[in-house]
């Protein structure tokens, strides 16, 4: 019985479907291993620091199970960085979606120079990043902020040193706004650029059909255009919570967290516990608590792009 | 007390012995000798066995760009004069420790590396050459170390780094305005606070960093230590900053902010203070001497009314806060004995590197502090900084520099203390809040 069921999977493997399979999964196989090795070891080396003692001076180092997690549980700078981070992501997130998409309906309408706009809008994106972040430092410093002294100048604001002049990284929630208000900055030329791409698709004729049965540019946008380019909108999306959720940069260089946790986030706190203070475990721990941020949402997000595509 | 823990715990000193004829003789025939031997060293020429070598090391960019371009030619004219191809990496010192732990993870990068600020010579000293030999050998030749220059580089009595310099915090306050509202020379907080209250309502307050800044961490810490906090015992291993003093300096901070601070300080950077005094709008700011230096050349009018004190004397102490600055080199690092070379080379010509830096760079060795001192002593108004070293402390005070200490400055607990009670919150909450932060810190660093 058994040497009859080894020679019929033997003799499976001789058959034009296992040839195929073969084949197939040959093909796949590169690109198996180039996610394996550039997602899943990072992915499992940080899993292996979050539950260890390491430290940046014994990287190997005893197993401690959840402890680390427990800690950064137990830590009310956690729960701040916590709470700002979802803040932060969801609210750039959302004007990043609405900016990006006016802006992209702007640049899609003819106009002399579009070309030229459209160069020029991209710019924020393309900036080094530390150079742009030191330009809004300078634009919301407390004495020489150039947006301060427009402001005074409309009258909207009294002159430096009076109570209602604005400290823009100075309180707590003008400190959170405002690195929140430099990420949109940053990432909505992105959002624009990636809604444009996939206007540009929608065949025009489509479009002016629905404008002949009557429907109002709303209708139009909500029952023609999204279902059209929902694939491309997820995708892009699924981009910009990643980059923003991770984005560690802008809160780094403008506020350090600062005043008092007002504008820390998991990656700032993960940095300065893990890196700067060398307590990798620790700091592999907090930033492991971004994953079942994210993974629900790109679940949901590729669930949703694949039924479409169905 | 585990191993670890038995390491950071402060060698007791020798206590000193009678002397008699036999021991004079021995000590006055070893001091001939020794002096025999400093000569020699003074004219000391780099073994061959480095000759045709490489060396590279990595500093951070200095505050002061001169001096930066000092060092690299000095590394220059060293390397020309030795045979060694010497080359100097600068890079942010925020940046450093990021840098550090990526080279060690690799097990490669620069020969020769400079702690500043962030002194992780307790996170790396298992990885790192013992220096003793030459740390010692400085000490002897130049009237031995500061005491707490052994918190910077040692760790159980080894030492892992040589202390190269440090940065001194002092006040700078403004005389034209405090003869204004008719107040002397300031000498303490309390003289500082008065000044700042009655300047505020023309218009000229005062400003210390409430925010996530290096500044914050030393000046507010400079504040506590005058007021006779202690952050831990000085073993370093029991947290000692629950105290009433801790709660007094809070009281006085968030008088001192109410009555002659404006709400901007709690969005300073490390440079804030400097423009704000360069502006002409600041009485005073407790900061480096960059600040004093670069207003020469910003603002000579109010440098012209600008002075300096060491620092303030609190009802218990007179505390400053400095960044230490110091030389390690990985048990990796592919050329040690130039670095090692290096290290005393540069540590010989510490009087050119305080010159070069103009004064900011202040020296960890005693003798070096003889008057007059380079920069400092041909200026008078820099001239009370010439015996820093007898007020100079690092965070983690009285204790050492531990790992513990070191997370509990970059996450801004002591800072964010502040910060808490300025904005209004209770102190007591405030102690509850910070102390158990800070326990919780050194209770996971007990553990591992």
């Amino acid at each position: 019985m058994a040497v009859s069921g080894r020679v019929g999977v033997l003799s499976w493997w001789r058959t034009p479907t296992a040839r195929r399979y073969l084949f197939g999964y040959t093909l796949l196989a590169p690109a198996v291993l180039y996610v394996l090795l550039l997602v899943g070891v990072p992915f499992l080396f940080s899993l292996y620091l979050a539950m260890s003692d390491a430290s940046v001076g014994a990287p190997v180092a005893r197993f401690v199970g959840l402890e680390n997690f427990q800690a950064a549980l137990q830590s009310t700078a956690f729960y701040k960085a916590l709470g700002n981070t979802l803040f932060f992501t969801v609210g750039a997130g959302i004007l990043k979606g609405l900016l990006g998409t006016t802006l992209a309906f702007l640049l899609l309408r003819p106009f002399v120079g579009r070309k030229v706009v459209r160069a020029l809008v991209v710019i924020p994106f393309t900036l080094p990043i530390a150079v742009s972040v030191l330009g809004w430092k300078w634009m919301f410093d407390s004495q020489f902020s150039v947006v301060n002294w427009a402001l005074s100048r409309l009258w909207l604001i009294g002159t430096y040193g009076s109570p209602d002049w604005p400290v823009w990284l100075g309180q707590p929630n003008l400190a959170l706004m405002s690195v929140m208000f430099v990420n949109v900055w940053r990432g909505f030329p992105f959002s624009a650029i990636v809604l444009l791409a996939g206007l540009t698709s929608v065949p025009p004729e489509i479009v002016e059909a629905a404008k002949v049965d009557g429907a109002s540019f709303l209708q139009r946008f909500r029952l023609v255009i999204v279902p059209m380019i929902a694939p491309i909108l997820f995708v892009g999306a699924a981009f910009d919570t990643v980059f923003t959720l991770s984005d560690l940069s802008i809160v780094y260089l403008l506020t350090n967290g600062g005043p008092d946790g007002a504008t820390e986030i998991l990656p700032t706190l993960a940095y300065n516990t893990g890196i700067r203070a060398g307590a990798l475990g620790r700091g592999a721990a907090i930033s492991l608590f971004l994953f079942p941020l994210l993974l629900p949402a790109m679940i949901l997000l590729l669930r949703t792009l694949r039924r479409r595509e169905h | 007390m585990t191993r670890d823990q038995s390491r950071w715990t402060r060698q007791p000193s020798t206590a000193p012995s009678t002397l008699n004829r036999r021991k004079f003789l021995s000590v006055a025939g070893a001091g001939v000798a020794g002096g025999s031997l400093l000569t020699m060293l003074d004219a000391r020429q780099a073994p061959a066995q480095i000759r045709g070598t490489s060396l590279r090391m990595l500093k951070w960019s200095h505050f002061v760009p001169a001096y930066d371009a000092w060092v690299d030619k000095f590394a220059k004219e060293w390397g020309d004069k030795n045979g060694v191809k010497v080359r100097v990496d600068h890079i942010p010192h925020l940046e450093l420790p990021a840098r550090y732990a990526a080279e060690f993870a690799a097990g490669g990068g620069h020969d020769l590396i400079h702690f500043a600020g962030q002194i992780l010579t307790g996170q790396y000293y298992r990885h790192l050459v013992d220096l003793s030999d030459i740390a010692t050998g400085l000490g002897r030749k130049y009237g031995g170390w500061m005491e707490n220059a052994k918190s910077a580089g040692q760790v159980g009595g080894t030492w892992y780094g040589v202390p190269d310099f440090f940065i001194a915090i002092p006040l700078l306050w403004r005389k034209d305005l405090f003869d204004s509202v008719g107040r002397p020379a300031p000498k303490t907080w309390d003289d500082l606070r008065t000044a700042a209250r009655l300047l505020k309502p023309k218009g000229k307050p005062t400003g210390m960093q409430f925010s996530h800044c290096n500044d914050a961490n030393h000046n507010w810490r400079a504040l506590m230590y005058s007021f006779g906090v202690k952050e831990t015992d000085p073993s370093g291993q029991s947290v000692a900053i629950d105290s009433k003093e801790m709660r007094e300096a809070l009281r006085f901070a968030k008088a001192m902010y109410d009555e002659g601070m404006t709400p901007e300080v709690f969005s300073w950077d490390d440079a804030s203070d400097n423009r704000f005094l360069a502006s002409g709008v600041g009485c005073w700011i407790h900061d480096a001497i960059s600040a004093f230096v670069t207003t020469k050349d910003t603002n000579p009018k109010v440098f012209e009314h600008t002075y300096v004190l060491d620092e303030a004397q609190g009802p218990v102490a007179k505390w400053n806060v400095g960044e230490p600055n110091v030389w390690a080199i990985w048990k990796f690092s592919k050329n040690i004995p130039a670095a090692k070379e290096f290290i005393q080379h540069i540590s010989d010509n510490q009087k050119h590197a305080m010159t070069a830096s103009r004064g900011y760079n202040m020296p960890f060795l005693r003798d070096q502090y003889k008057k007059p001192m380079p920069v400092l002593g041909a200026d008078p108004k820099l001239s009370a900084l010439q015996e820093q070293d007898k007020i100079t402390a690092f965070f983690g005070h009285p204790g050492p520099m531990t790992p513990a200490a070191q997370e509990v400055l970059t996450t801004f607990i002591v800072p964010d203390m502040f910060t808490r009670v300025a904005r209004g919150a209770a102190i007591e909450d405030t102690m509850k809040w910070g102390v158990g932060e800070i326990r919780r810190i050194y209770a996971k660093h007990k553990a591992s």
